[in-house]
Order: C-alpha cells, then structure tokens, then sequence
C-alpha cells in the first residue's frame, strides 16, 4: 500500500508555505530560525519522497547531508541572534537597520 | 618613426616629472617640453605631405604595422601626419610649452603631478591628432579626458568638482554616439573592411562599400552615422545646444589648464568633424536640407555664443562663451565645402587655438595679480601692468578678427568660402548674419576691457600690484608674436592646409569657371 | 637713376619703422620718440612728392604686387595678394596724408612734450601706427587690402583717442570710435567678401579688375556672379550700398556720425589727424578709389548723394549751438565730409577729391589752431573762457582765421572754390536729368549759410571781444613747433584753391584746372590695361552712359556767386550777434530747439540705447536661457539621475523580512511568467 506521491507533496508544500509564512510576518529571529528550519524539512520530505518513488538512495542521502547543514546553519544563526541580542538588546530583525542605505 | 619618437618622448617626459620633487617639477617640465616642441620643429623643416590623408593623400611621417586582431578587424599601430593635422600637431607642443611656463606663478601645490598630467594630456592630444587607425585614435581621444578631469578636478576653483564631473560624463556621453556612428560605418560596410584604419574606413566608403545593415539603406546609414557622429563631436567642439559644460570647465580650470582647454581641446572636435563628418560622409550634406541645415546650427553659436558672451561679468566666462563663437565659424566653414572654407575652417582652428591661449593666459595673468575676474572689480589696471595690459588688448583685437593678425585671415577665409556656396541655399545671407559676430564681439570684448584696464586704478588690495613675472609676460609675447605672424603671412601653414582640403573640395567642382575659380561648392 | 616707384612701399613703411623704434625704444630716446615719426613721416612726404613730380613727368600709374596673403592651389580658390597702385588719385591723396602727418609730428612737439605728458612713446608709436595704416590703405591696389588697413586705422584710432585711458571719458569714447566704425566696416567686410563671391577678384584697376569686370557686365560682355536672385545691376547696386557702409562709418556721416565728436577726448593733434587726412578721409577716398563701380550704379550714386547733403545740413545745425572750440569743429568736419559724399555722389569726382585736398588742409589747420588755442587756455576748451585772444597770440590767430575763412567758403580762401565746385557739379547733374540731386543741393546750399555762420561765431568768441577769463587775460605762450604748422598750413588754406579754379573757368579755360586734369591723367597701360579706366574723364563717361547724368548748362560763376552771397549772409549774421566786447549767448534764446540740438537730435542716445537698452537685455535673457534652459536640461539629466538612485536604493531596508518577501514574490512572478509563456496554464 503505497500512499500516493500527491500526498507526500502537498504535506512539504504546506510545511513550506508555513515556514515561508513565519518568515514574512514575524519579527523575533528565533522564530526566523525555526521557520527556515521547517522549510528546510519541508525540502527533506520531498527528497525522501522522490527517493522512494524512484527507489533509489539519493534522495535520502541528500535528505542526511541537508540535516547536518541545517545543523550548522543553526549554529551559525544562533551565533548571530546571540550577537544580535547583545548589539541592540533585542532579537527583533526590524531593529538591526543600522547598515542599510 | 619622429612620430613614435614625438609620443614616446612626451610620456617619457611625464613619468619623469612625476617622479620629480616639486620643488623643480615646474622648471623640469617646461625644460622637458622643449622635446616635442624641438620635434615638431624637426618634423616641420621634413614634412613631405601632399593631399589629404584621408583621400589617398602622402602622408608624412607615416608608419603603419600589425598590432593585433580583433574579430576579424586586424588592428594597426597606425600615425601620420598631414597638412590638416600637422599644424594642430605644432599648436599643440606650443601652447602646452607655454601653457606649462604660464604655471609656474599659480600651481603652488602637488607640482609634479599637476605638471606631469599637462605633458600628458600632451601626449594624449598628440595622439589624436596623428593617429590614423580608428582604434589607435579612440584610445587618445578617450585618454585626453583622464589628466584633464583630475588637472580641473583638483587645481580648480570652488565648483571644480562639480564642473570636472560635468565635463567628464558629458565628453564621454559623447563619444559613445560617437562610437556607435563609427561601428555603424564599419558593421555596414561589412567585409569590403578588413582593418580599422581611418584611411581605409574613408577610403571604403567613397567607393560605395557601404551595405545594408538591419534592413536599412546604406543612405539612411550613413544619415543616421553622420548625425551621431555630428552629436558626438558637436559636445566638444561645442557646438550650441551641446556647449553648456564648456564655461564651467573654463571658468573652474585654472588658466593654464584653460589655455590647453580652448586652444586644443576644442580642437579636437573641429578635427574630428573634418575627418569624419566631412572628408568621409561628404555626401550627406548634398541631401535636403542638410547643408542648411548645419550652416543654421554654426549660425546660431556664432550670434548666440557671443550674446551670452555679452551678458557675462567674469572675464574668463566672455572669452570661454567667445570661444564657442569663434568655433561656430569653423562649422560654416566645413559646411561651405569650398576651398577657402574647409580651408579658411582648418586656419581658423589653429588661429583661435592661439588667440584664445592668449587671452585666456593674460586673464590668468592679472588673475595671479589682481586674485579677481569679475569686470566690475577692478579698473585701471593697465596703470599697473602696462605690458600685460597692451598685450590682452592686442589679444583682444586679435579675436575681433583684427587684420593683420591670424583670426581675420581666418574668419575672411571661411566667409569668402561660405559666401558663395552651392551647397547651401541663401549662403550669402547665412555668412552675412554670421559676420554681425566681428561686431558683437567687438561690443563685448571693448566694453570688458574699457572696465577693467582703463578709467583711474580701482582695486582693493593689502599688496601692491605690479608687473606681472618675466616668464609669463614672455609666453604672452611668443602667442601675441604668433597670432601676428600668422596674421601677416597666413600662407606659411595655409599653403599645407589648403593642400589637404583640397581633394575634399575638388571631389564634385563643377559648373562654371568663375565658381571653379573660386572653388565653389558643387 | 633708380626708378623711383620700386620706393613706393617705403612711404608706408617709414612710419611703420617709426611705430616699432617708438615703441620699444622711445623711452630711451629724446622726445620720446618723436624724432623717429617726424623724420619716418618727412621721409614719406618726400618720396610722395617725388612719386608726384614722377607722374606730373609723365610716368604712367604705378602697380605692383608686393606679396600673396593667401595664395590659391592650381587655380581653386581666390588669391589674396597685397598691391601698390600709385595712380593720379593715390599719388595725391599720399602726399595729404603724410604731409598733415609729418605737420601734426611737429605739432605735437608742443602740444605734448612741452605740456610734459607722460606715455609720448606710446603716443608716437600710436601716430605711426596710424600714418602707416592710413598711407598703406591709400596705396592699396585691391578693396581688401584696402579693407584690412581701413580696419587698422580704426585700430589706432582706439588707441590714439584712448590715449589718455587713466580717465574714463576717453576710453569709452575710443570704444565707441571702434564700434561705431566697426558696424560700418561689417557691411563694408560682407561688400568685401560679396565681391570676391561676384568677381573672383577685388582689384581696383587693370583689366582683371572688378570695376572693369562689372563695367563689361552691364555692357554686354563678360559674365559675373549674382546672388540672391537679383539683376546685374541691382546685385552692383547691393555690392555698392554694402561697401558704402565703411564709409558711412569711417567718414562719419548720418547715422553713424556719432563716433567723431566725442572722439574729441583724444589729444588734439589725434583729431587733427584723423579728421583731415587720415580715418575720416578714408571713407570718402574709398568712393573715390572705387569711383568706377560706383558710377555704374545711379541708386547707389543717388543715395551717397542723399547721405552727403543731409549729413552736410543736420551736422551743420548742431554746430550751431556748441560751446566748445573742438566740439565746432568735430561737427563741422562731419558737415564737409557730407559736401565731399554729396559732390561724389552728384557726379562731381573732381569736385569731391577737391574738396577732400582742401579741407584737409584747412580742417588741420583750424584743428592746430585750436590745439594752440587749448595749450594757451590751459586745456579749457569753452570758448565763452575765451576771447580776445586775437592781440595775445596773433600768429594762431591770423592763421586760424585763414582757415575759417576757408571753412566758410569765402572768396579766395581754398574752401570757396572747392565748396563752390561740390555744389555746381550737384547743381549740373541734378538739373540735367536726376531731380533726387537737387534735394541734395538745396540742403548743401542751406549748409553754406550755417557753416559761415557757426564759423565765424566760433571766431568772434574765441578771438575777439574782451578776455572773458583770466587765463584768456594771460595765456600761455606757444613755441615755434606749433607756429611752424599753423603757417604752413594757413598758406596752403589761402592759396591751394588754385588747384582748380572751377569757378571762373570760363575765364581762365579748362585746361587751367589743374586738379581735374590732374585726375585725368591717368591713362592706364601695360599690365594695368588700356584705356583711362581711373581717369576723371572715364568716369564722366561712366556716368552718362550708365547711371545716366547729364550736365545742364549753367554758369559757373553765377552758382559762384550764389555760394559766395549765402556765406557772406552766414558771416554777417554771425558778426552782427557776435560783434562786440561782450557777445551774448545768443543761441540760448532758442529755447527747446537749442536743446534738441544740443543733445544732436538725440543720436547718440538711441545707439547707447541699442548697446546698452537692447542688446544687452537680450544678452542676458539669453543668459538666463542658457543658464537655465539649456544647461538646465543637462544638469536635470544628473539630477534625474541622481534623484532615481535615492529613490529606487529605499527598497534596501535593512528588514530581512522585506528582502524575504521581495524574494517571494519574484519567485512567484517569475514562475507566473514561465508558466504563462510555457502554456502551463
């Protein structure tokens, strides 16, 4: 009983979509960092799902490899929300404007 | 290889100034352009030309290798020298000797650089006025912007960045319509091309080599190149509308970078549309309304460039707004097409390139004295320097077109050319308004100097104001010795001159003998 | 023995020679320089009488081509070559010029040096500088060369009238000298360049020649280039009126007179000179010159005429009112030189070139009289300071009464007859068939009673009475240097109008005229051509066949005595107002009229207006078009494109969140427009 491709892609859509709406609307970088999480997830999902589609390991491989990354990628962005909160006191990302134009 | 020798010497020249303390930078370099000037002297007592370069004329001094390749444009190291450029070549090592003694009283800081960019701006101008492959000759005329830019940018007055900006991008503007007419050109005379050489370009062209391009005529090519080219080059002629950059150029530069400014620089562009305009794309000005045209828009800088000249207060402005004047009678020459127009064209360009270093070094002159150029400032100065006074004057009448000294010859030239040509429909009247300029300028010219040379000495200062230093009354004494000799006997560079127009003029003589006589238009 | 003529450039390159010694060295010599110019200027008086008596010897006109100014290749393009022609014509006119140059020298030994001047090297360059230009332009052989040392007198003028530039009357009085004459010379230059456009050539005489040229064309024979669609005759007529325009400014005639009389600013051995021999009698010698190509033109004959005689009356009438000797005589010398335009313009070549002779010998005179006087005066030239000078100094006086007699044109004075033949040559062509002439006439014959009478007025004020100033009680004595002219010359004022005693040449016979045969002589030949093309003769010929002048008959001596009556009736009305110890300002009584007059019916005001009320307005309207339009547009163009860049560089935030959003949407867009092109939808 296979559970039909549509389902598996609609799932990483929406948890897409859900990332990319924490993103636009909210304003604490903690929740930026978990939102690119979730769309980081939401591109694992779909890997794993074409890797059983195809039935090979690819996928899966690259499904692991894009897990450490987005560990790394916390890391650093943690690093930088520590720094963040200390040069302004907040981890709001509308305050750290101090660069642009 | 005088020619490499001239360009290479004159770099040479530059570098080493550049390297030198400033404390000789000033002596070294006016000592060092004593090179060109040498060669060009040289050169003169060898110079073999005859007819026009472009027109399949000997060209002397000439030297031409491979350099490399370029799609399928083989590019060539490409120089030469005729009796067009030839005394545009001597202009140039003249006023730049003399641009660089008329320095030394008002450059006080970071001399080695600011003489070092002279010789090469030098450089640069040389090398557009010998350079025979297209390539070659864009490279020099691109390189004249740099050392000027920074020579106004940084030895200017108070709006020097803003009129170094102005200059720059408006110059450069230009010479990208002007590229783009050239490519025109090449792209459409397609393979019949297989370098880039001026020569062979023009020579390409008058055999009929121009194709279609994009589905366009080659007639429409050659209108539309000939408009960009015209574009390109009116900016720096300048050619009214194009002319605004020209004053606040001059009045920011320091003098002696105006003195290159309007006595060469100009230049350029006047040649360029000879080269181009006229010697390559002679035909369009035998379509329509094009010769007419182009004689309204010399018309309109001669009497508009003077009622500005009129309405100015700074010294430096009435003569930079004469200048555009002066250059309006070299495009009614060009346009006349007859000998004694392209003719009397060509020795007018050298004429004002004389009279205008002149004027605009005593204006410097009294500038280094008097620490002010507005006409209702001072009076009387002639009281204190009697020489510098006399000379400016004489100057002055020299740019009315005084006879007997070089602008006459070659404002009476160009109307005797334009008076009775066929190109041009009511030739005698545009050249009739035209000439109303010798009395305009005359207006504006008596009544600056009537303020401020003459009348009881007024001025406010807490030093005294004597005679201006030896080195500057000389330089303006060699110009003045010039602008009369030339005056006197314009045959001496005419005579070469009307060599190189010639074949311009006898392209399409015909008619009756009396226009022959003159040679008249077509 | 050498041919004398291959001298002939030295008579303008004497006083070049002088220029450049003065000028550099005169500081270091004695006199400032002086000496040059008087012996460079006596040179040239010299050769000129030789070149005289070589002519009067029957040597045939002399021309020469000195160099090329602009050569032409094989045959393209006009030739422009530098050339003496020494003709009846030239010959005299040089022998005027250098004469009155060579007496104001002299004169100016006094009038200069003696009052301690400062700048005399300057000075006499500037002298120099003028005789060369005037004696070069008088020999010149070709209208543009002609043109070129017209325009250098011009030059000098400037400088000479600007001499004393530490004040700022002269200067602005030089810069209206070359202006005005400057707007003249620009019809005079395009005439010029015109007839190098119609004849290839601009010379004066020889078969090549343009006058020759378009005497052929409007015979039938030759061809010519016409512009602008007009005729033969109207395009000669063009070219004509075009050259006229020089000599409209130059000799200071309506409307362009108003140069000369302030030009009174200069020291008053300049305006001796330029008013009797040199700028002034450049004009009116041009007409001479090309008297040949005038002649073809009735119109243009017919306007020159109008000019002269309504020039002759109008300056006349400001004279009237002037209060100062040399404002007197700047006006008069713009009513004879009226006489000399309406005696050329109604026919009378002779007549003109007579009275052109004449009157610089009596206008010289009178203007070193008056510079005697002004030494004297201590530099006042009001002449209600004046009077009763005539006991204090009597060799001016006597001297400077020859010339105002002269001036008047009383009986036997050399004005009288050459005034007298001005008029009975106008009197004869207008009665014979141009009626326009006899406008010209009457308004010259009007003239002859004003000039007696401001003539004599300025006598009686200046010389006779009672001193009405200490100066006058006393003045200062003057030295031979400026005796020395004034007798010369007064000499001459009495006897040269035995040149051509027209008037009564029914008595003495034609063949005693000796100016008219004079000017008759010149029977051309060799390289010149055949014929008399510049004889007197020829150009009686011209004008009866080609403009079309008759000659009535009238008597000669009763047109003698009608000149002669009116002056006496202008010297008596002037005596009887002015006689006496004590004359009162009559002309003051004239109320309004006087003030019109005084302010020379305001001429000179609507041409400062011009300058200064019109083309200077639109000077800077055009300014603030340029500064604004045109150079607007361009700085707009860097505004725009700086103004774009702050506008469009706000997107950079700084809000990741914006920057997220933007990304988004471009995704969003860009897959919309794959999937619209790609037919996805």
């Amino acid at each position: 009983m296979a559970v039909a491709m549509e389902y598996y892609l609609v799932l990483s859509a929406a948890v897409f979509c859900i990332g990319l709406f924490g993103i636009l609307v909210r304003s604490n970088a903690l929740v930026f960092l978990m939102s690119v999480e979730l769309m980081l997830n939401a591109a694992n999902i779909n890997l794993v799902a074409f890797s059983l589609a195809h039935g090979n390991l690819t996928g899966q491989v690259f499904a692991l490899f894009l897990i450490g990354l987005a560990a790394a990628e916390v890391a650093v962005g943690i690093g930088i929300i520590l720094v963040l909160n200390r040069n302004f006191d907040d981890i709001d990302v509308r305050d750290a404007v101090t660069m642009r134009w | 290889m005088l020619i490499e020798f001239l360009l290479g010497i004159t770099v040479a020249s530059a570098l080493l100034v550049f390297m030198a303390p400033d404390c000789i930078a000033g002596k070294l370099a006016a000592g060092l352009s004593f090179l060109p000037l040498g060669t060009t002297a040289v050169m003169w007592s060898g110079f073999d030309a005859s007819g026009n370069a472009l027109r399949g004329g000997d060209i002397a001094f000439e030297s031409r290798f491979e350099w490399f390749d370029l799609g399928s444009y083989a590019l060539q190291w490409h120089v030469g020298v005729d009796g067009v450029s030839f005394p545009l070549v001597a202009l140039t090592t003249v006023l730049t000797t003399l641009a660089i003694f008329s320095s030394w009283t008002p450059i006080d800081e970071r001399q080695s650089q600011f003489y070092g960019l002279m010789l090469l701006v030098e450089a640069a101008l040389l090398g557009v006025f010998v350079g025979l492959d297209f390539f070659l000759w864009f490279v020099f005329w691109e390189a004249v912007l740099i050392p000027m830019y920074f020579l106004i940018a940084i030895w200017g007055g108070p709006r020097r960045e803003y009129a170094a900006m102005k200059f720059i991008i408006y110059t450069n503007l230009a010479s990208l319509l002007m590229f783009v007419g050239v490519f025109l050109l090449v792209f459409a005379l397609g393979d019949t091309l297989a370098t880039l050489s001026l020569v062979d370009i023009s020579a390409a062209i008058q055999n009929g080599g121009l194709g279609e391009l994009g589905g366009f005529d080659p007639e429409v090519i050659k209108v539309a190149a000939f408009v960009l080219l015209f574009l390109g080059f009116a900016v720096k002629v300048p050619v009214v509308p194009f002319h605004t950059w020209l004053p606040d150029a001059h009045v920011e530069a320091p003098s002696p970078v105006s003195v290159v400014l309007a006595g060469v620089l100009l230049k350029m562009g006047t040649y360029a549309l000879l080269r181009f305009n006229f010697t390559m794309l002679d035909d369009v000005l035998t379509n329509g309304w094009n010769a007419e045209i182009l004689m309204f828009v010399g018309l309109v800088s001669v009497i508009y460039g003077a009622m500005l000249a009129l309405a100015q207060r700074d010294l430096k402005r009435i003569v930079a707004y004469s200048s555009i004047s002066s250059m309006g009678y070299v495009i009614i020459g060009l346009t006349a097409l007859t000998a004694h127009g392209v003719g009397g064209a060509t020795f007018q360009m050298v004429s004002h390139g004389l009279i205008s270093g002149l004027m605009f070094m005593a204006v410097g002159v009294f500038y280094n004295a008097t620490h002010t150029r507005m006409v209702g400032d001072m009076s009387g100065l002639a009281d204190r320097m009697p020489w510098t006074a006399g000379i400016f004057v004489a100057g002055a009448f020299g740019y009315m077109g005084l006879p007997l000294m070089s602008g006459f010859a070659g404002e009476v030239l160009v109307f005797i050319g334009s008076f009775h040509t066929s190109l041009v429909e009511g030739a005698p009247i545009f050249t009739a308004l035209a000439m109303f300029g010798i009395v305009i300028v005359a207006g504006y010219l008596l009544w600056a100097m009537q303020r401020t040379l003459f009348g009881p000495f007024e001025l406010e200062t807490d030093y005294e104001i004597g005679r201006a230093p030896l080195q500057d009354l000389a330089s303006l004494a060699v110009l003045l010795g010039l602008v009369i000799a030339l005056g006197v006997n314009p045959d001496f560079i005419y005579g070469a001159i009307q060599d190189a127009v010639e074949p311009l003029v006898r392209a399409g003589t015909g008619g009756d003998a009396l226009s022959v006589l003159l040679g008249g238009g077509r | 023995m050498v041919d004398v003529f291959t001298l002939a450039p030295a008579i303008a390159l004497f006083p070049l020679f002088a220029f450049g010694i003065a000028l550099f060295l005169g500081s270091k010599m004695p006199k400032g320089g002086a000496l040059a110019g008087i012996a460079a200027t006596g040179g040239s008086l010299v050769l000129s009488l030789w070149m005289v008596a070589e002519i009067a010897g029957g040597a045939g006109p002399y021309h020469e081509e000195l160099y090329t100014f602009v050569g032409g290749v094989e045959g393209e393009g006009v030739t422009l070559t530098f050339g003496l022609l020494i003709d009846p014509l030239s010959a005299l006119m040089l022998v005027i010029v250098s004469l009155i140059s060579f007496l104001v020298h002299v004169f100016s030994l006094g009038y200069m040096n003696d009052e301690g001047e400062t700048g005399l090297p300057r000075y006499y360059a500037g002298l120099g500088l003028f005789t060369f230009s005037m004696l070069a332009f008088v020999y010149s052989d070709n209208l543009l060369m002609a043109f070129m040392f017209f325009e250098l007198v011009g030059l000098c003028s400037y400088l000479l009238i600007g001499f004393w530039f530490r004040e700022r009357a002269p200067a602005s009085a030089a810069k209206k000298a070359f202006l005005v004459t400057r707007f003249g010379d620009y019809f005079f230059l395009i005439g010029v360049v015109a007839i190098f456009a119609t004849f290839g050539t601009t010379a004066f005489a020889g078969e090549e020649s343009f006058v020759t040229a378009a005497e052929a064309v409007l015979g039938g024979e030759g061809e010519m280039n016409t512009f602008l669609g007009l005729g033969n005759q109207a395009w000669i007529t063009v070219l004509g009126l075009l050259v006229l325009g020089g000599v409209i400014g130059k000799s200071a005639q309506f409307p362009l007179h108003t140069w000369l009389p302030d030009a009174m600013e200069g020291p008053t051995p300049v305006s001796a000179l330029i008013h009797a021999a040199t700028m002034v009698a450049a004009g009116v010698y041009l007409v001479a010159r090309m008297y040949g190509f005038y002649a073809l033109s009735p119109t243009a004959l017919g306007i020159i005429a109008l000019i002269g005689g309504f020039t002759a009356f109008v300056a006349a009438t400001m004279a009237l009112v002037k209060q100062e000797l040399k404002q007197v005589l700047a006006y008069s010398t713009i009513s004879q030189y009226g006489y000399m335009m309406l005696a050329l313009g109604g026919g009378g070549y002779v007549a003109g070139v007579f009275h052109l002779t004449t009157h610089a010998v009596f206008k010289a005179l009178l203007f070193l009289g008056a510079g005697s006087v002004i030494i004297a005066m201590h530099h006042n030239e009001n002449m209600w300071d004046m009077g009763g000078l005539k006991d204090r100094m009597p060799v001016t006086y006597w001297t400077f009464l020859a010339g105002s007699l002269a001036l008047a044109g009383i009986f036997p004075f050399a004005g009288f007859w050459s005034k007298d033949e001005v008029l009975y040559e106008t009197l004869l062509h207008g009665l014979g068939d141009s009626p326009l002439l006899l406008v010209g006439f009457a308004f010259g014959l009007l003239a002859v009673i004003l000039t007696a009478f401001y003539t004599i007025r300025m006598v009686l004020l200046t010389f006779h009475g009672d001193p009405r100033t200490d100066v006058a009680e006393d003045p200062e004595p003057v030295r031979w240097n400026v005796k020395f002219p004034l007798v010369v010359l007064g000499v001459l004022a009495v006897v040269a109008g035995a040149l051509n005693l027209g008037t009564i040449k029914d008595v003495i016979g034609e063949e005693n005229l000796f100016l008219h045969e004079w000017l008759d002589g010149a029977t051309l030949d060799g390289e010149l051509g055949e014929g008399g093309a510049l004889s007197a003769h020829h150009y009686e010929e011209l004008l009866e066949t080609q403009a079309g002048y008759e000659a009535a008959e009238f008597s000669a001596l009763a047109n003698g005595a009608i000149a002669l009556v009116l002056a006496l009736v202008g010297v008596a009305a002037a005596w009887y107002l002015y006689r006496g110890t004590d004359p009162e300002p009559h002309m003051t009584k004239l109320g309004g009229v006087r003030r019109v007059l005084a302010h020379n019916y305001y001429q000179d005001e609507y041409q400062v207006w011009l300058a200064t009320g019109l083309a200077l307005p639109v000077a800077r309207v055009a300014n603030k078009f340029d500064q604004g339009i045109i150079d607007g547009f361009v700085d707009a163009a860097g505004t725009a494109s700086v103004v774009a860049g702050e506008r469009f560089r706000r997107i950079q935030t700084g809000v990741v969140t914006n920057y997220a959003a933007l990304l988004a949407l471009g995704l969003v867009l860009l897959l919309l427009v794959f999937g619209l092109a790609g037919g996805w939808f």
